[in-house]
């Protein structure tokens, strides 16, 4: 494990407070929990996104994202911003902006190379001349060869895909890395900045923000990221990396000594992601080992929650395995790791990189270790590379990047403006008193938070012992659902001559009417793993609710709200079990869909001549897609859109949310 | 790297037009001409001269002949002519500057345009927002940090999907209900919808963001301890009783400096682009020659 000297980074100060200098206004006030005028002691609902990436990562950064931190806040809150592909004069060809603001926000720059962007950014630091910042800028430049591009990209990005004890910093970074170090401390210090700037301090509690970043270590390309996100502006000195940290555990270790255990009122979590693109490594110890109690206990504490959906596809369970489930096939991408889904290689998703999965594992090795690691709470995001966080519209997609099409290059994308297996990715919810950051971080911690697939689909869950039957009558259920049990997230202890736990699970619509809400149960039957989903807890899966292809307008009716109390009516008090709810929404169209209907794509007459995606690297490597195409015959070409008349993805979708399982944990 | 840049730049131009502002004499300065077509607008006309004046400052400054997208870029420019060339990129680069392509280039002219507005708008260390003209700014833009009122309520709602077909006729009970409840809370009537308790405090916007047009007027138009409803939103039926309502207020500056510092950062950053730009103007000789 690699050390970084103070000595080296000599007496720098993170300038955290609001007004950083000598003569600029106090500090920001105090950020006492209960500060808020909407402080409601039996929580609001607040939404955000915690994972979030803007011209400071690499990838977005080659990928021609030029919008910052501080435009990334500004969408946000409702403004719109600039995407590229940007003309000549660097006039952006296309902008974006949120439906509505969000209450909460974390970005979540690779920290990787925040300090390599700088040194090859400014003239005056140590290793602008280097090879690797000339091939960087060279890069840039407007009229860039895409293959240079790339090759580029490839170059630096692929120190983050090294095994762990070969992984290192570029080579631009000097002698003990020291010019990255030094220049991705300053980088830091600005956005933690940044964070503060946007943080809405008075009692109005109109945004919150919080520092954070992405460890984004990937091993031979499968993915181990993980979102490191901090409760405010008391933050490590560094955001350490796969570089300075190699191992999960090692940051763990990292984070507990140098910012919880520090005493400077320092506070931490590590958010999960993308375990479906880990090649199943994602639920393992980080170096291959036997799990260890240390480490169980680590993961367990470091690590509440994840995210069970993004852009990059849904992590939650894989079609086929484990049990017949009809709802596990929701926007499951076909492939294994980062490369292949950048390259658009189909390959099939490891079972064990799943949460299901790992859920099930997880209450196994709390038999032998006491602990479980994978106790997680449920968030979800959209890893947008745009600096567009919260940018969940199915009818306004626009790509993301990052690992989908880049869309740098001129002209603005003509067909589907990303890799059609992505998506737009969804929010996370939290059950919190108040819009702030203690109470935000805090629920996120208990994991009293819930994801979505981009609606804002309200949902509540309790579960006890005694709770009335018809708790759904009662307005005050949430007093009561507070009183006689734990809200999702939480853990039940056993209650001796108990029938078994009931629940009580209350949803709200966004946009589109409600389906149905289902239960899902796992639990472990004689060491062995079970789950079994209870389809239709309430609502009615065959209320006939359509959507019209032609016009993606929804059909049929559905439901506002929702509301049950159910017991699970198998229970066995002796077993180790968790319980989560599944919020379905009536179909919808799927991105992919509404932009056939909104460009009036008519099969019958196809409009476009050719497929850029394919001929045109720069606009997206479809291999799979392009394998039967001759780009050195432009005139057989095939349509661009066939897309539209032969999907490849399931035109339709049900949206929906996931809440956070609430345990149950019997008598040792 | 701002810093750097202003080093570079402005020394010469800037200081050289403060020189002349301050001392109110007449300077020789620098004398460029600029082309303008035979129907442009006066604006046409101010933007070619900002340009013109930004551009002669790059190149006095030798950013053309430094910068490493513009060297890059007009190497390239070389090969695509000449592509038979056995010559080094640094006498390609040469031979293009001696062409004076670098002043005619559109990615060259863009990237050296872009490098004179970032130095124009470098904000030095003794310019920064004290504490004082922090005060001003939340003072004169007091709008612009303006916290939405809040409305505190009690509310009694009726689902449309538990109660179906029922629910008209249980509005009209829960009204008649309501209406003898005097100053008591509304304990117990009605349905649970997540996130809305018996009492609630949100500003009308928020309302409107979650529940629709409808309830939102319903609780800022509402007259204070009086039972109004029931208003529709997508779930059902809502009653409502505000109980008190906060006006629209400025935070104190203690509490929101970092976005007051932020807000004047930007505004500052604008203001001397165009005092710089000014400067740069006044220094300049200027023919405007309009061209068919």
């Amino acid at each position: 494990m690699r050390r970084i000297s103070l000595l080296v980074l000599g007496p720098v100060w993170l300038v955290v407070a609001a007004g950083c200098g000598k003569d600029s206004a106090s500090p920001a006030g105090s950020d006492e929990f209960g500060r808020c005028a909407d402080f409601h002691e039996l929580r609001q609902v607040y939404w955000g996104d915690t994972h979030v990436h803007t011209n400071l990562s690499f990838d977005a950064n080659m990928q021609g994202t030029r919008t910052s931190p501080a435009d990334a806040y500004q969408f946000a809150q409702g403004e719109p911003i600039a995407l590229q592909p940007y003309d000549e004069a660097g006039n952006p060809t296309r902008m974006a902006q949120i439906d509505r603001p969000l209450d909460f926000v974390m970005l979540s720059d690779h920290a990787e190379f925040l300090g390599t962007l700088a040194v090859c950014n400014d003239p005056v630091l140590p290793g602008y001349d280097s090879q690797q910042c000339i091939d960087y800028r060279n890069a840039q430049a407007f009229d860039a060869d895409p293959a240079d591009v790339f090759t580029i990209f490839v170059e630096l990005n692929a120190l983050t895909a090294l095994p762990p004890q070969d992984t290192h910093y570029p080579s631009l970074c000097g002698p003990g890395d020291v010019y990255c170090l030094e220049a991705g401390t300053d980088v830091w210090a600005e956005v933690v900045n940044g964070a503060e700037a946007v943080y809405d301090r008075s009692d109005s509690c109109e945004f919150t923000s919080f520092p954070g970043y992405e460890w984004s270590g990937g091993p031979g390309t499968k993915n181990l990221h993980r979102n490191v996100m901090f409760k405010n502006a008391n933050v490590t000195e560094l955001p350490y990396n796969y570089f300075d940290e190699p191992y999960a555990e090692g940051l763990w270790a990292r984070l507990q000594e140098e910012c919880i255990d520090a005493g400077t009122g320092c506070d931490t979590l590590t958010i999960a992601h993308n375990s479906n693109l880990s090649e199943g490594i994602y639920f393992e110890m980080g170096n291959g080992e036997t799990f260890t109690a240390e480490y169980v206990e680590a993961r367990n504490a470091m690590e509440p929650v994840i995210e069970i959906y993004q852009h990059k596809g849904a992590s939650e369970c894989l079609p086929g395995e484990t049990i017949s489930d009809e709802l596990c096939g929701f926007e499951i991408i076909p492939f294994s790791n980062l490369a292949t889904t950048n390259l658009e290689v189909i390959s099939a998703p490891d079972p064990r990189g799943f949460l299901r999965e790992a859920y099930g594992e997880g209450m196994k090795l709390e038999e032998s270790l006491g602990t479980n690691p994978f106790q997680y709470g449920i968030t979800a995001a959209t890893d947008t590379h745009i600096s567009a966080p919260g940018f969940v519209a199915e009818d306004d997609f626009k790509g993301h990047g990052g690992a989908g099409q880049p869309n740098r290059f001129l002209p603005p994308p003509a067909g589907f403006p990303d890799i059609e297996y992505l998506s737009p990715g969804g929010l996370t919810a939290v059950w919190a008193e108040e819009n702030a950051r203690e109470a935000i971080f805090s629920a996120i911690r208990r994991k009293e938070t819930f994801g979505t697939s981009g609606p804002r689909i309200v949902v509540r869950m309790f579960g006890g012992w005694d709770y009335p039957n018809n708790l759904c009558d009662f307005a005050d259920l949430e007093a009561q659902g507070y009183e006689g049990g734990v809200p999702m997230g939480g853990t039940l202890d056993a209650q001796l001559g108990s029938a078994g736990p009931m629940f009580v699970v209350s949803a709200k619509q966004d946009a589109v009417p409600l389906q149905r809400i289902q239960i899902v149960k796992g639990w472990l039957e004689g060491g062995e793993y079970q789950v079994k989903v209870y389809p239709e807890v309430t609502g009615d899966a065959n209320n006939g609710a359509s959507v019209n292809l032609n016009t993606c307008t929804p059909q049929g009716e559905g439901f506002g709200d929702l509301c049950s109390v159910w017991q699970d009516p198998e229970f066995d008090p002796t077993e180790r079990a968790y319980y989560y709810a599944r919020v379905i929404e009536n179909p919808t169209c799927r991105w992919t869909t509404y932009q056939c209907v909104q460009e009036n794509y008519d099969c019958e007459t196809p409009s476009r001549e050719i497929d850029l995606d394919c001929c045109d690297p720069s606009a997206g490597l479809n291999v799979d897609w392009c394998e039967s195409i001759d780009c050195t015959d432009p005139d057989n070409l095939p349509l661009a859109d066939a897309r539209c008349c032969v999907p490849r993805v399931e035109p339709v979708i049900q949206e929906r949310a996931w809440t956070s399982p609430i345990w149950y944990q019997p008598p040792s | 790297m701002l810093r750097t840049l202003l080093h570079f730049f402005l020394i010469g131009g800037l200081l050289f037009g403060a020189k002349v502002f301050i001392e109110g004499r007449r300077v020789e300065g620098p004398e460029i001409t600029v082309r303008v077509s035979m129907d442009a607008t006066q604006g046409d006309v101010e933007n070619a001269v900002r340009d013109a004046i930004l551009l002669n400052e790059a190149r006095r400054y030798g950013w053309d002949k430094r910068d490493p997208i513009v060297f890059t870029h007009l190497v390239r420019n070389m090969r695509f002519i000449d592509p038979d060339s056995i010559d080094g990129d640094l006498a390609l680069y040469e031979r293009a500057l001696e062409m004076n392509m670098q002043a005619h280039d559109p990615v060259v002219r863009s990237r050296l345009l872009y490098r004179a507005g970032e130095a124009l708008a470098y904000v030095p260390e003794d310019r920064m927002p004290t504490r004082d003209e922090l005060e001003a700014h939340l003072r004169a833009h007091g709008d612009r940090f303006e916290r939405e009122g809040r409305v505190r309520f009690q509310q009694v709602f009726l689902s449309r999907s538990k109660r179906g077909d029922a629910l008209s006729a249980d509005a009209s009970a829960m009204r008649e209900q309501l209406s003898t409840l005097g100053e008591r809370p509304p304990k117990g009537l009605g349905d649970p919808l997540p996130g809305l308790g018996p009492e609630h405090s949100a500003t009308p916007s928020k309302i409107k963001e979650d529940y629709g047009v409808e309830l939102a007027q319903v609780v800022e138009e509402a007259v204070t301890g009086v039972w109004r409803g029931p208003a529709t939103s997508v779930y059902g039926l809502h009653f409502v009783k505000v109980i008190d309502q906060d006006a629209a207020y400025v935070p104190a500056l203690d509490i929101i400096a970092a976005e007051v510092r932020a807000d004047r950062l930007r505004e500052l950053r604008a203001e001397l682009r165009k005092e710089r730009l000014d400067a740069l103007r006044g220094a300049y000789t200027v023919h405007i020659e309009r061209v068919p």
